[in-house]
């Protein structure tokens, strides 16, 4: 095809013969309803996408603060039974049964003390 | 030549219209129905999904623990602990030896009782054991028995085992506070719970998206730091155990009282119980604390209060002496002395309390009326009894109940009012818990201010925040300054002039006492001949006192006077203790 042919078969496409070629078409296309609808409803597919991915991420860090509140109870507790077992070695009752506290010399109230 | 176009752009718009006519007939089928669903149905279904999803958790706040005082450190003597009460549920039970069996290797516990517990008909849930620790419950779990779990419970747990048991109480079961500084600091102690209200997943972990989660956090209980000092504590705890059974008597309180704040510093009583056994003792009465609860006729140690008071009311001077004829006939009945230095002669006031006089204790209350026994002398004694020491009314010390004692009214009742008040005045026909007159002695002994007896000296909220309390003064002129300079030289001298083994060093420091042999009262009136309570209120100090004393031994049964055999010897070794433990600042001149 040479470049007059194929300019006629253009000219004879979109101005065909005794039609005005002037056009008031604007030159920009719009979309079309259909197209509209379906942009609308991919937006709102994406928007409600990430929403979800949002949630999702969000829950998933509360899954961790969950785990990590679990793990802060557990050490809470560990901490709790050591104090409990630190105070009972410091007891008086244990420390007077201990082995050292029995080699020691039970002392009198000395002479100054007495009549 | 070309095929006819049927495909006009006429017809294809109006398949697109028909589509997107279908598409908006779909869009308003689905829209009526959501509305429908979202909008007319909307409490319906949001009550629905909330119930699955929306969970509401107690957070429970943790209790506060009890601190005493050791050598300057503070320690605690009860504490939280988290132990595990294992369960069964019958109906799931498979097989039922194997699980008792089981379970008791694990827990130590009877696996007969556990099989019989197990067999509970029209019961689901079946407490088989408490307080077991972390390590058995693991174990158990591992184990995978169908129809047995564990839950979680914080228990008191109490480091110093039984030491001042009877003072800190226990928590029952339902988390409630019960008897001593348990029951009276009960709320405080308790904290406000919190609230988790939020929606969860299917294993009811709350879901961190969703908006309308609240959290109010657990405000934990408020931290209590006595005032008892832990070895003093013990030692007296000791030293009354061994004192009620070498006087082989039926029990004891002692108390060590600083009169100058009015802090407990030590207060025992004996017998006494395990509280974190609490569930064990068969005998109710073990709970009280009978030092302030259990009031009883004090006998002698009164004459201090009495002599105070007439001194204080200047019927009498330190060196007054008077003709004592070692008898007085008070309506129709006689009063004499029960110790053997009571005969007839003149006395002194020092004697009054070295030989233990009644009748110079009844002549002391003769002198508050002008010479005898009447309204005057009724109605002074009363408002010292009852205002200026504070006898017959609770002192407010921080226990779960405090007894009143009982201080007869001065009004001539027509049933011998003027002996009630002679008894009154060596100790007998009132009550007094031992407390009470540790309190009325430190301000007798102090300069004249009654101080509150407190067993606490801070209290530690959940911020942290530290709360002092300051001594409280209840009476200020109890009795003047020079009513104590008066009366601790003599109590001083009357221990000087006991004897104790060993004995004090007076020039270094104070010590000074009186002892108390009390007649029991029968429940139909009367008093029993052979049974008696030894008391002994006494003081421990270097240029003032610093330590009040009082010790009940009730109804030993070891030979002599019950105050100067069984109480005397328990005074002794406590003071002893206070000064070998450099507790008493020594005498500066």
């Amino acid at each position: 095809m040479t470049y007059s042919s194929s300019l006629s078969m253009n000219r004879s496409r979109y101005v065909p013969r005794n039609q005005n070629t002037v056009s008031f078409r604007p030159s920009v296309h719009a979309l079309g309803p259909v197209s509209n609808t379906i942009i609308l409803i991919v937006l709102a597919c994406l928007l409600g996408l990430l929403y979800l991915t949002q949630v999702t991420k969000t829950n998933a860090y509360g899954y961790q603060i969950n785990g990590l509140q679990q793990r802060q109870a557990q050490l809470k507790s560990e901490h709790d039974d050591l104090e409990v077992a630190s105070a009972r070695l410091q007891s008086l009752a244990r420390v007077q049964d201990s082995s050292v506290a029995k080699g020691l010399v039970s002392v009198a109230p000395s002479d100054s003390l007495q009549n | 030549m070309a095929l006819p176009n049927t495909h006009t752009p006429i017809k294809a718009v109006s398949r697109v219209r028909l589509g997107y006519g279908v598409l908006l007939v779909i869009i308003a089928i689905f829209g009526v129905r959501l509305f429908y669903v979202q909008v007319i149905r909307y409490n319906h279904y949001k009550t629905a999904a909330l119930s699955d999803q929306l969970k509401q958790y107690e957070i429970p706040a943790t209790r506060g623990v009890i601190k005493a005082s050791d050598n300057g450190q503070l320690v605690p003597i009860v504490l939280n602990q988290k132990l595990y009460t294992l369960y069964g549920d019958p109906s799931y039970i498979k097989n039922l030896d194997k699980t008792a069996n089981q379970l008791s290797a694990i827990t130590g516990g009877t696996a007969t009782k556990y099989a019989a517990l197990l067999k509970t008909k029209d019961t689901r849930y079946v407490v088989l054991a408490k307080k077991l620790t972390p390590e058995q419950k693991d174990k158990i779990i591992k184990l995978k028995l169908p129809g047995i779990g564990t839950v979680a419970q914080d228990y008191r747990t109490y480091p110093q085992g039984t030491l001042a048991a009877q003072i800190l109480g226990f928590v029952d079961d339902g988390g409630t506070g019960r008897y001593g500084l348990e029951e009276y600091f009960n709320k405080q102690l308790t904290g406000t719970p919190g609230s988790l209200k939020a929606i969860t997943d299917i294993n009811g972990i709350p879901l961190a998206s969703s908006p309308s989660n609240t959290e109010v956090p657990a405000k934990k209980g408020d931290d209590i730091v006595t005032t008892l000092d832990l070895a003093m504590q013990q030692q007296v705890e000791t030293t009354l155990k061994k004192g009620v059974e070498q006087s082989k008597a039926s029990g004891g309180s002692a108390v060590i009282f600083d009169p100058k704040t009015g802090a407990v510093k030590a207060m025992a009583n004996y017998p006494s119980y395990d509280p974190s056994q609490y569930f064990n003792v068969d005998n109710a009465q073990l709970f009280q604390n009978a030092a302030v609860s259990q009031p009883i006729e004090v006998g002698s140690t009164m004459k201090t209060l009495t002599t105070a008071a007439a001194l204080d009311q200047g019927v009498i001077t330190p060196n007054t002496t008077y003709y004592d004829p070692s008898h007085w006939t008070v309506d129709q009945f006689n009063i004499t002395n029960i110790e053997e230095d009571g005969g007839a002669g003149t006395k002194s006031i020092a004697d009054i309390l070295n030989l233990s006089l009644n009748t110079g204790a009844t002549w002391e209350l003769m002198q508050m009326g002008g010479g005898q026994i009447n309204l005057k002398a009724r109605t002074a004694w009363y408002d010292y009894m009852t205002n200026h020491y504070r006898l017959g009314k609770a002192t407010g010390i921080e226990q779960g109940y405090e007894a009143d004692g009982y201080i007869p009214t001065p009004k001539d009742n027509g049933a011998g009012i003027n002996l009630t008040y002679a008894n009154t005045a060596f100790g007998q026909a009132l009550t007094a818990t031992p407390i009470q007159m540790a309190a009325a002695l430190g301000a007798v002994v102090n300069g004249g201010t009654y101080y509150q007896p407190t067993l606490i000296a801070q209290t530690i909220d959940s911020s942290g925040k530290v709360s002092n309390r300051a001594p409280k003064v209840l009476e200020k002129n109890a009795v003047s300054p020079a009513v104590t300079q008066a009366i601790l030289p003599i109590l001083d001298y009357v221990v000087q002039k006991h004897n104790f083994y060993p004995g004090f060093d007076h020039s270094k420091y104070l010590v000074g006492g009186k002892t108390g042999t009390a007649q029991i009262a029968k429940p139909g009136g009367g008093y029993y001949d052979e049974l008696f309570n030894g008391t002994y209120a006494g003081v421990v100090g270097g240029d003032s006192a610093q330590y009040v004393i009082v010790v009940f031994i009730e109804k030993p049964t070891n030979a002599g006077y019950a105050g100067t055999a069984a109480a005397q010897p328990v005074f002794g070794s406590i003071a002893h203790m206070l000064i070998d433990e450099s507790l008493v600042t020594p005498k500066t001149h």
